[in-house]
């Protein structure tokens, strides 16, 4: 199996202070991997050097085989953040990155219907921003980039500001679209249990100078659903192991 | 809602009802002389009586007013656009934008007026200066306002410079640069007025300056109500935009 992105030795130094150093993993087609680390370990910015939103200086990160220059049209984004211009409608907000790329391909009626209906948003299409709840606001962010096609979904802390109600929500929706479109995800959490829940693998990050401690695998079934996952005690025997990883016991 | 409307209006009008017989009041049995302070109901006799020089009069003064905001919008935009994006314009422009607002413009009134005449030029020149400068400051502000992760997104999204301006910052920047356009229509009035007073043979300033050179104060007062009335529909005017621009909270 070719990864789909590879690190290999990677480091982020801001005015010479290390934040990442010596990162290094692949993550293959289809697969879901959460990155866990203590807040401040440097795993957005490992996320931001993925995404070719700022240059790594040491080693190499590769998406297809290819060295990481720029943002790439292939991965969708989002962030802590939602993101979304209070200006425009949730239907325009959804269509923002296929609007301002030329070449990308604008999704029709039909799918665009299907986006919808897929975010539980129908019906407030012609709404704005402000008048969304903060989960609804997040699920179009997540909308915006999947109305893309993206080969990969990368995540920085997408629903780190919400209530647990809401995250549990949307990370059953998140396991719903990834569940049938079977995208390539990477997830940067500090939330344990989140991690376990999602993931098919979980990059443990060392405090800073971040790098990668463990890399461990999640074998639970799925699909894999909040409210039953959590009952499978091996569920959690995987939050215990990743607990004392990070150095809470 | 209606409830409490209805009594915050009830007691807005009950004021300045009060305010209104009182100075009316105050007047006549104070036995102050009426060219020195009119009871209103005369000014609004004079206003009434000298409806159509002071309507005629306005419409001078709106046409400098709107004609000199119109440019400083024109002018203002593009300027503060220039400083943002060019360092080298945020060294030298900016600067001396700032040197020449602090020229005292009613100090330039006499200049201006012996430069471009007593016409239509040297007032709608003087509305464009005072108004010049708060929408430069505006529109920069508005422009450095554009949230940071909105222009990381929009590099994400790999948004060209151009649809970043249009699409990001343009309508970032609106909600200050209305802000601005508030602050300076009322100060155009001010420059077409001032730019009346210094050399003109018309206009709502000019109107002031010769009533209350004849001792006609009732109609100075009412030259001055027309001037305020002016002002005030000229500012909602523009504050009328703001609701197009509903994301100003956001």
């Amino acid at each position: 199996m070719s990864a789909v992105i590879s690190m290999a030795g990677a480091g982020k130094a801001f005015d010479g202070r290390k934040v990442l150093t010596n990162v290094s993993a692949e993550i293959g087609a289809a697969e879901f991997v959460s990155v866990l680390g203590p807040s401040g370990c440097g795993k957005s910015t490992l996320l931001r050097l993925i995404a070719g939103l700022e240059p790594f200086e040491d080693g190499g990160i590769l998406f297809n085989g290819e060295v990481v220059q720029a943002p790439s049209p292939d991965m969708g984004f989002v962030f802590q953040t939602s993101n979304l211009l209070p200006w425009l409608n949730v239907r325009d907000n959804l269509l923002l990155g296929v609007d301002l790329d030329p070449a990308a391909k604008r999704p029709d009626a039909a799918a665009l219907a299907e986006l919808v209906e897929t975010l539980g948003l129908t019906g407030f299409e012609d709404s704005h921003p402000h008048q969304l709840s903060g989960g609804m606001r997040h699920r179009v962010a997540i909308g915006q980039a999947l109305a893309r096609g993206p080969q990969v979904l990368l995540m920085d802390e997408p629903f780190g500001a919400l209530d647990a109600l809401t995250r549990d929500r949307l990370n059953m929706e998140l396991l719903r679209i990834w569940q049938r479109d079977r995208k390539t995800v990477l997830l940067v959490t500090h939330s344990i249990s989140e991690a376990v829940l999602l993931s098919d693998r979980v990059l443990v990050m060392s405090e800073r100078p971040g790098t990668i401690i463990e890399d461990v695998r999640i074998d639970l079934p799925r699909p894999r659903d909040p409210s039953t996952t959590r009952e499978d005690p091996a569920f959690g025997d995987y939050v215990v192991r990743l607990s004392k990883l990070m150095g809470v016991s | 809602m209606s409830r409490w409307f209805n009594r915050d209006a009830a007691i807005s009008i009950a004021f300045f009802a009060a305010l209104g017989l009182a100075w009316e009041y105050g007047v006549r049995w104070s036995g102050v002389q009426s060219y020195l302070l009119p009871p209103p109901s005369a000014i609004l006799g004079e206003l009434w009586q000298s409806r159509g020089p002071i309507l005629s009069q306005s419409l001078v003064t709106l046409t400098e007013v709107f004609w000199g905001f119109i440019i400083a919008v024109a002018l203002g935009v593009p300027i503060a656009a220039l400083i943002y994006f060019s360092r080298t314009a945020k060294s030298t422009v900016y600067p001396l934008f700032v040197a020449l607002q602090s020229v005292p413009k009613i100090g330039l009134a006499p200049l201006i007026v012996v430069w471009f005449g007593y016409g239509l030029a040297s007032k709608l020149i003087m509305a464009f200066l005072f108004a010049f400068f708060p929408i430069i400051i505006a529109t920069l502000g508005g422009l450095a306002s554009t949230p940071a992760h909105l222009e990381e997104h929009f590099r994400a999204l790999r948004a060209s410079p151009m649809q970043s301006f249009w699409r990001l910052r343009v309508p970032a920047a609106l909600p200050s640069f209305l802000d601005g356009c508030k602050v300076a229509m009322p100060l155009g009035v001010i420059g077409a007025v001032v730019g009346e007073f210094v050399g003109s043979n018309d206009g709502l300033g000019n109107l002031i300056l010769t009533a209350s050179g004849s001792g006609h104060t009732t109609l100075t007062f009412a030259a001055l109500i027309a001037v305020t009335l002016l002002s005030l529909l000229l500012f909602y005017g523009v504050a009328y935009w703001e609701r197009f621009i509903w994301w100003r909270a956001a």
